[in-house]
């Protein structure tokens, strides 16, 4: 252990209590991911994170997914989220940039009963990991879009409802976007679907960057605390270079 | 090798032996019958018992009001028919689609099975699916279970059956298409899953919460004197009503003011659930649950077309 990896863990020692030692969850992919996704490099399990999903899917091409870092407001670098068992794991990257509280919730798919995981990556380097586990039947991946089956769904890819919510200290800020975010799992449906999402303030400063992966749900639900004042655009982009910009009050 | 066999057949006999329903018919008003079922969940133990059917005896033979969750419970359900009568099975009424309620038809293949156009419909959509499902969630209770579409249109009205006036009412709160039975001869209202009673109601089908508060306006004003829930006691006063406005009525007014605040699903899932509806069954399993199916419509109420600059 380098002297500089020392220091980090003797810092982080009063905070100890709440980070486990042994993975929450019964995984069998965690040391898979720990590779693959976070290059081996120093984590915790932590409480403080909390990733919030009902303990069962009633809808796998729908499930609610609730990412909570708030304890590390200030500190967070990123936000990276995946579903283990996934045929496509990766849920989100997501970046909180000043003036948006690190905490997320979107809706997602899922193929079976899986832990779900969202690693936050602190300033001091540290990965916490915060996890879940969701009860499915299952098929959510692999499930013919919805979307598709509406006539003209074209015409409307790319339309956003949404609205901010004032709660006192911050507001809500909540989009819908018309899409059918095709994971490339249907029969003869290539991928296409939404994979950047910006936030950013009435003079153009970026307060949000994320990526987005096709574990997203089709019609993606997007919520975030912005503690900014002012009006709030947010621009899409989709994998087929489609750009879409939605003006939120 | 011949001790090996002889252990697992020993092993394996008392397992086939305790999937027994155990059916055990009670008469609840004159010529009727019911098979209640457990307020739990589907689950191994319970077999998906979760249910209540029911049979009028008629002068003309044995009406059965919906088959059960299973090709199992509807032979079981058969057989305590034959212990109670000797007079033949005539007629089968399915309430709706849920499989809960229309699985065990395999039982009844020979007699005329009556639903709403559109309950046959929807369980010709769904049902493999629902079946799918339960054969996860209850295992080998479902063997040999397959969806079996009902052979008869029902028009409301009144179907007169050995002596019996049934009053057929065609809803749509539950599930879109909800037949609810009022035998006017005994003053039975057999209400489906119109009424869920100290189990929390389920939601997957629903039109909305407004149609359903209305269709229990239209069952409550009937003249009966004994109400059959789909799920949970029997009764023979209003109570059943009024939980199931209180219910809905808190419900719908949780998912308003959760729209307006802008809160995700996630967090409308934990949203406590008020102590008078703490002795309902599954009252959080079903908010989860009918968070999923209604909340959108919710949500969507509370957003506006964001304009592209």
């Amino acid at each position: 252990m380098n002297w500089r990896l020392s220091c980090i863990l003797a810092c982080w020692l009063p905070l100890a209590a709440h980070a486990v030692e042994v993975d929450p969850v019964p995984s069998v992919m965690w040391d898979f991911y720990h590779k693959q996704f976070l290059a081996q490099a120093p984590f915790v399990f932590d409480d403080r994170v909390k990733l919030l999903a009902p303990p069962f899917a009633e809808d796998a091409r729908q499930v609610p997914l609730e990412i909570d870092a708030r304890a590390f407001n200030g500190h967070v670098v990123k936000i990276l989220a995946w579903a283990e068992l996934n045929p496509l794991p990766k849920i989100v990257d997501f970046q909180p940039k000043a003036g948006v509280l690190p905490w997320l919730s979107l809706r997602i798919r899922i193929e079976q009963a899986t832990p779900l995981r969202a690693a936050v990556l602190t300033d001091d380097g540290l990965w916490h990991v915060g996890s879940t586990l969701i009860d499915a039947a299952g098929g959510g991946c692999t499930a013919p879009s919805v979307v598709r089956t509406q006539p003209g769904w074209e015409e409307h890819i790319g339309e956003v409802l949404g609205g901010r919510y004032p709660r006192g200290e911050f507001s809500r800020v909540r989009v819908q976007v018309a899409h059918p975010m095709d994971n490339g799992m249907v029969s003869g449906i290539p991928e296409f679907f939404i994979n950047h999402a910006q936030l950013r303030d009435q003079d153009g400063q970026v307060l949000a960057d994320l990526e987005l992966f096709p574990a997203v749900s089709e019609n993606p639900n997007l919520a975030f605390d912005i503690d900014a004042p002012g009006p709030t655009r947010l621009v899409l982009r989709d994998n087929s270079g489609n750009e879409f910009d939605a003006a939120i009050p | 090798m011949r001790w090996i066999l002889l252990l697992c057949l020993g092993l394996s006999l008392p397992a086939l032996a305790d999937l027994d329903y155990a059916l055990k018919p009670r008469l609840i008003a004159d010529d009727t019958w019911l098979l209640e079922g457990s307020t739990d969940s589907f689950a191994k133990a319970n077999g998906g018992n979760i249910v209540n059917t029911a049979f009028i005896v008629t002068e003309a033979g044995v009406v059965v009001i919906d088959t059960g969750p299973s090709r199992r419970y509807g032979e079981a359900m058969r057989e305590a028919i034959a212990r109670v009568t000797p007079k033949p099975v005539i007629q089968v009424l399915i309430t709706h689609h849920h499989p809960d309620h229309a699985l065990g038809n395999q039982a009844f293949k020979d007699v005329p099975i009556g639903a709403l156009a559109e309950t046959t419909r929807l369980l010709h959509e769904q049902g493999d699916g629902m079946a799918e499902n339960l054969y996860r969630m209850v295992g080998d209770w479902m063997r040999g279970t397959e969806v079996v579409l009902p052979t008869q249109v029902l028009e409301p009205g009144v179907l007169s059956v050995g002596g019996h006036d049934l009053r057929l009412l065609a809803l749509t709160g539950h599930t879109g298409a909800d037949l609810a039975i009022f035998d006017q001869s005994t003053g039975v209202l057999f209400a489906g899953d119109m009424v869920f009673y100290q189990r929390a109601l389920t939601t997957p089908n629903s039109p909305g919460l407004a149609v359903w508060l209305a269709d229990l306006g239209t069952l409550q004003a009937l003249p009966w004197t004994l109400i059959v829930p789909g799920h949970g006691p029997v009764a023979s006063d209003a109570q059943p009503f009024t939980q199931m406005r209180d219910y809905l009525t808190w419900l719908d007014q949780l998912l308003r003011d959760g729209a307006a605040k802008g809160n995700d699903m996630a967090e409308m899932i934990r949203s406590p659930i008020p102590e008078r509806f703490a002795a309902i069954s599954l009252s959080r399993y079903e908010l989860i649950r009918s968070v999923s199916h209604l909340y959108p419509r919710y949500e969507r109420e509370q957003m506006q077309p964001l304009l592209r600059n």
